[in-house]
């Protein structure tokens, strides 16, 4: 299978493990994929002129007849909404008016859906079963945002792929809320309290990871944890993974190909839990 | 061919700014003009007379008044000729009151000139005119009605009543609909069955109605007065003449349990079942999908009436008219996952709470906990749940859910006093007789209202939490109930869809059946024939539900009465010779009154006269019988013999909405040039390209279409075919290089007389500054000319 690759402008900041655990997954999975060419902003920096957000995306998505992925959910529901946005006569016309390369229709997938439709059930690749794990599932708000594939309340794609890897997802009550960073800046005290609220959710229900879609779930509760934790005198030591970096640990991919180090919460403990059954 | 043309004075309304001689004596030129006369008051006795006269001792065949809108007095003079000898619609009329002289009252010379053109075309299209015959046809004194709930039953019965014969067809094994399965019902918290349950007998008993339960329409052909109705009667595999309703017997003895859909899930009934114990016809019925099929039953039944073996029936039935009842269903509330409905034992509907309340329901009127079994404690209502709802595509409010919940909830408090009862709402909607106190009492009674749309359900270790935003406080909440009622909206039923679509009903953006007129016509659908009553043209209470189904009933019964149906000959008519097939007609027509039969058929019973088909044909197959083509081009001609002023302007005008907009700028006197040259039509969608092309090809500086404003349209959808056409239009003019301006569409509504005067002044403006027609072909001919020149 060929796709086209959006990294979106994460993968060269805080998300660098999102990306190369990314890569190295498909990678192992046979998934070809074709970075898109001179890839601009995905539209996330112009959310509030709707326009200007279309036209950025349309830039993206016209660079390529491939279908595109991202493994960044903010990035899937920008580029997924312009594309419904350019389902419109009127700002399909504006917007190809100023592109040299014309949109005209594209189709996007989050990593999280690819990887589990390259998987079949009881995969021979699978060479770390993640069995016992118990991981919680965490979605946030915008992978299922605009309404498409999943459920916006019980979107259960991600519990699937949990159980594929043989790992149990945890009854985890807020996988859907929002993690508190869209409102980071303005109301700093308010997103802390939702992330905290979502960690101690977390360890509540027995998790012993948390495995995120979108890379600013993961910065609110993977690099925040830490401040949370001395902020409220709890300990809650649950490391965050991206669902790439999840994924690369139960196909056998090393540390240093899935970035796991640059996680904030070492997830290592965990790993060479799962890396030790290979041995026994 | 004599023509006798009369100018009306109408004292000084026409008299007054126009001059009485100078018309008369141009009228007296015209072709064909045996008489022209001016007379004080034409509509008078004596101004009849004169006419009726004239046409005696002169041999007139065709008659022009040049007076006041045929809006007004048509009906007049058409009765006046007729006594005379004349057939009706050989006659004519130019609007010189309404739209000239009282709207150039100070441009007497210009408004002299343009009644002119206005007579001189009224003369032209008389010359055409041919006698039309009203055409009468039998039709069927039998009225087909559809759904048998409340709105279903209030129409059988009154048409009945009024001796017309009834066809109830009804989905169900039994009629009654979502009103047999309340509880008590507001405002006055009577109990519904046993208001509704004599009626339904009343139904079952009446001589003049057939009633055909567990059955479906499949198939509608004809039109208004004799409709060919087909469906199925589903087999019930028990035989409804034996059957005795017992059901002790056969129920007793069955071995299957299913949820009952009459009780939304709480609660069970047999594989051979009767819907509820005052059910009509009350005879039990099997469900093939649960029976497995161990005749047991057959045994059973004292009265051998049960039949494995049956099989459904087809029928054919012959009505004059159909009622559309369809009703309603209820919001999925599985759709609004946030409320945890099909997860969470604990959170039910408003219907589930009516059949718990209900003395012969599933739990025989206790309030429980469907979790526990045990008296329910706190309980709390949700409003707007599926209304008022973007997120799941319906923006309207179901009306009657806010009645519903304070009903519900003070039969609750009234039953347990000490129960803890809170309703969370947006707005609470307590509109009709009595339904404000109603709410009083409910706050009286100490029922809690919290203004809140809850954002979520949450269940934690066998406990509901609702969450929300308590808006007048401002503060995020998390309050534990025992009980949450999710206050579903009414949905359009989906299974009407069948009959809508063979009917060829409009469906608004809200999914209802659509109505003819928002406000005026508000049981007819668009179709001729076909009444909408009840909840199938939008949510209802019980009490609206029933005027509509007794306004249905008396508009069939005014359609029917006679036996005979007068048509007004204005419809379409096929040429046969030249029709290519090509169905463009089909489905332009708005009454779906054409079908292509190689060649294409005019249903002249079911044709509106929009004329839209005329205008649409490829091969010009279609021609109307009034307002002919050869009419409307000879208008046009005469308008543009001799150019008066610049610009001049072509107008087609709406019969609806913008004539009756030019004649109400008329009776209020607004003022605005004289430019204009009128002519009516029955819809915008009637102008044919070529009218347009051939008033340029002779002059005319611009042409101006004005239909009912967008959504308004009288037959359906006229005025955006006519849109469409002028889009096209403009290209064409474009590629000839005349500018694409020169035509131009406008909407107004009736009402909107000072609209109508503005969209003249502004293409006055536009034109002015165009200059004459073909002034850009003289201006690209010179830069032709220029360039040719600038080569070496």
């Amino acid at each position: 299978m060929k796709l086209a690759y959006y990294p979106g402008c994460v993968s060269k900041s805080t998300g660098k493990e999102m990306d190369a655990s990314t890569r190295a997954v498909c990678g192992a999975l046979g998934i070809e994929l074709e970075e898109l060419d001179d890839w601009n902003c995905c539209g996330a920096t112009h959310v509030s002129n709707e326009l200007v957000a279309a036209g950025l995306a349309a830039r993206n998505m016209a660079q390529t007849d491939l279908p595109i992925m991202t493994a960044c959910s903010i990035c899937y529901s920008n580029l997924r909404a312009a594309a419904q946005r350019l389902e419109e006569h009127e700002t399909l016309e504006k917007v190809n008016a100023v592109l040299d390369k014309k949109y005209s229709g594209a189709r996007i997938r989050h990593a999280l859906d690819v990887i589990l439709e390259a998987l079949a059930e009881n995969d021979e690749r699978i060479v770390v079963p993640l069995k016992e794990l118990k991981v919680a599932p965490y979605y946030g708000c915008l992978l299922t945002r605009p309404a498409g594939l999943y459920s916006p309340e019980f979107p259960i794609i991600l519990e699937k792929l949990i159980k594929r890897l043989q790992a149990e997802p945890v009854d985890f009550r807020l996988m859907t809320i929002c993690c508190g960073g869209p409102i980071f800046m303005p109301q700093e005290k308010a997103a802390e309290d939702i992330a905290f609220k979502i960690l101690s959710e977390a360890k509540r229900a027995g998790a012993e990871v948390i495995v995120t879609v979108c890379p600013l779930c993961h910065l609110m509760l993977d690099a925040k944890q830490q401040v949370l934790e001395q902020k409220h005198g709890v300990r809650i030591g649950i490391p965050v993974l991206y669902v790439t970096q999840l994924a690369g640990i139960a196909l056998g991919l090393g540390p240093e190909e899935l970035g796991l180090d640059m996680n904030s919460v070492s997830p290592m403990v965990v790993v060479e839990r799962m890396y030790a059954r290979l041995s026994e | 061919m004599p023509i006798g043309v009369y100018v009306c004075h109408c004292g000084l309304n026409i008299a007054g700014v126009l001059n009485m001689e100078e018309l008369k004596s141009f009228a007296e030129k015209l072709p064909d003009v045996a008489v022209a006369r001016d007379l004080q008051f034409s509509c008078s006795d004596i101004g009849q007379e004169q006419i009726q006269k004239d046409i005696a001792e002169l041999k007139l065949d065709r008659v022009v008044v040049a007076a006041c809108s045929p809006r007004l007095h048509e009906p007049t003079f058409r009765r006046a000729i007729s006594k005379a000898g004349l057939n009706p619609y050989m006659l004519e009329m130019a609007n010189i009151r309404e739209q000239c002289s009282w709207v150039h009252m100070e441009q007497p010379a210009m408004a002299t000139e343009k009644a002119k053109d206005l007579i001189a075309m009224a003369v032209a299209k008389a010359a055409l005119l041919k006698p039309l015959e009203p055409e009468s046809i039998p039709v069927s004194k039998n009225v087909l009605v559809v759904g048998g709930g409340v709105a279903g039953i209030a129409a059988a019965l009154d048409l009945a009543d009024s001796g017309l014969h009834v066809f109830l067809v009804e989905r169900r094994p039994t009629i009654g609909g979502y009103m047999a399965l309340l509880t008590d019902v507001f405002p006055t918290n009577d109990c519904s069955i046993c208001v509704l349950g004599p009626k339904m007998s009343e139904v079952y008993n009446h001589p003049d109605i057939t009633l055909i339960t567990y059955a479906e329409v499949l198939g509608v052909e004809g039109s208004v007065g004799n409709f060919t109705v087909s469906g199925v009667r589903r087999a019930r595999y028990v035989d409804e003449k034996l059957c005795k309703g017992c059901i002790n017997e056969c129920a007793g003895v069955c071995p299957v349990e299913v949820p009952s859909e009459y009780d939304f899930g709480i609660g069970k009934r047999k594989a051979i079942y009767i819907p509820y114990p005052q059910a009509v016809p009350l005879v039990a019925c099997v469900d093939p999908k649960a029976c497995i099929g161990c005749a047991r039953c057959v045994e059973a039944c004292p009265a051998q009436a049960v039949k494995l073996d049956q099989e459904p029936q087809d029928f054919k039935l012959n009505v004059g008219a159909i009622i559309v009842a369809t009703g309603w269903q209820p919001f999925d509330a599985t759709r609004k996952e946030e409320y945890g409905f099909g997860r969470y034992r604990d959170v039910i509907t408003t219907l589930q709470m009516e059949r718990m309340l209900n003395a012969s329901g599933p739990t025989k009127g206790d309030v429980v906990q469907p979790s526990t079994g045990k008296i329910a404690e706190r309980v709390a209502f949700l409003q707007c749940v599926g209304s008022r709802d973007s997120t799941v595509g319906n923006l309207y409010c179901s009306r009657i859910c806010c009645m519903a919940s304070l009903k519900n909830a003070q039969l609750v408090k009234e039953k347990y006093p000490h129960t803890d009862i809170t309703i969370y709402y947006i707005d609470i909607r307590a509109c009709g007789e009595g339904y404000e106190e109603f709410y009083v009492r409910a706050q009286k009674l100490g029922i809690n209202f919290v203004r809140s749309r809850v954002s979520c359900i949450d269940e934690v270790e066998g406990e509901l939490f609702l969450i929300f935003e308590d808006t007048q406080t401002g503060e995020m909440k998390k309050v534990k109930h025992d009980l949450a009622v999710l206050s579903v909206g009414l949905e359009p039923d989906e299974k009407a869809d069948v009959l809508g679509n063979l009917l060829g009903l409009s469906r608004r953006p809200d999914g209802f059946f659509e109505i003819a007129h928002p406000k005026m016509r508000p049981v007819e659908a668009h179709i001729d024939g076909v009444f909408i009553a009840g909840c199938a043209s939008g949510p209802k209470e019980i009490p609206i539900s029933i005027a509509q189904g007794s306004a249905a009933a008396s508009k069939a019964v005014k359609l029917l009465h006679k036996g005979v149906l007068e048509l007004e000959p204005t419809s379409a008519y096929v040429d046969p010779e030249k029709c290519i097939k090509c169905k463009l007609c089909v489905d332009l027509c708005p009454k779906k009154a054409i079908a292509v039969k190689s060649p294409a058929y005019v249903d002249e019973a079911a044709c509106k006269g929009c004329g839209s088909c005329a205008a649409a044909c490829p091969a010009d197959a279609i021609n109307m019988r009034f307002f002919s083509d050869e009419q409307i081009i000879a208008q046009v001609q005469a308008a543009t013999e001799e150019k008066r002023e610049f610009p001049l302007i072509v107008a087609f005008l709406c019969n609806w909405c913008s004539y009756g907009a030019a004649d109400l700028a008329g009776t209020s006197r607004i003022q605005y040039p004289t430019n204009a040259r009128n002519i009516r039509v029955m819809c915008s969608a009637r102008v044919d390209p070529s009218f347009v092309l051939e008033a340029l090809r002779r002059g005319a500086d611009g042409v101006l279409i004005a239909g009912c404003r967008i959504g308004e349209c009288h037959y359906r959808d006229g005025n955006y075919q006519a849109l469409q056409r002028v889009n096209v239009l403009k290209g064409v003019l474009e590629k000839i290089g005349l500018d694409p301006g020169r035509v131009k569409i406008v909407w107004c509504a009736a009402s909107e007389g000072e609209i109508f005067a503005k969209d003249i002044r502004d293409f006055i403006g536009e034109l002015k500054a165009m200059g004459p027609i073909g002034t850009e072909l003289k201006k690209g001919l010179s830069e032709v000319k220029n360039e040719e020149t600038a080569l070496p």
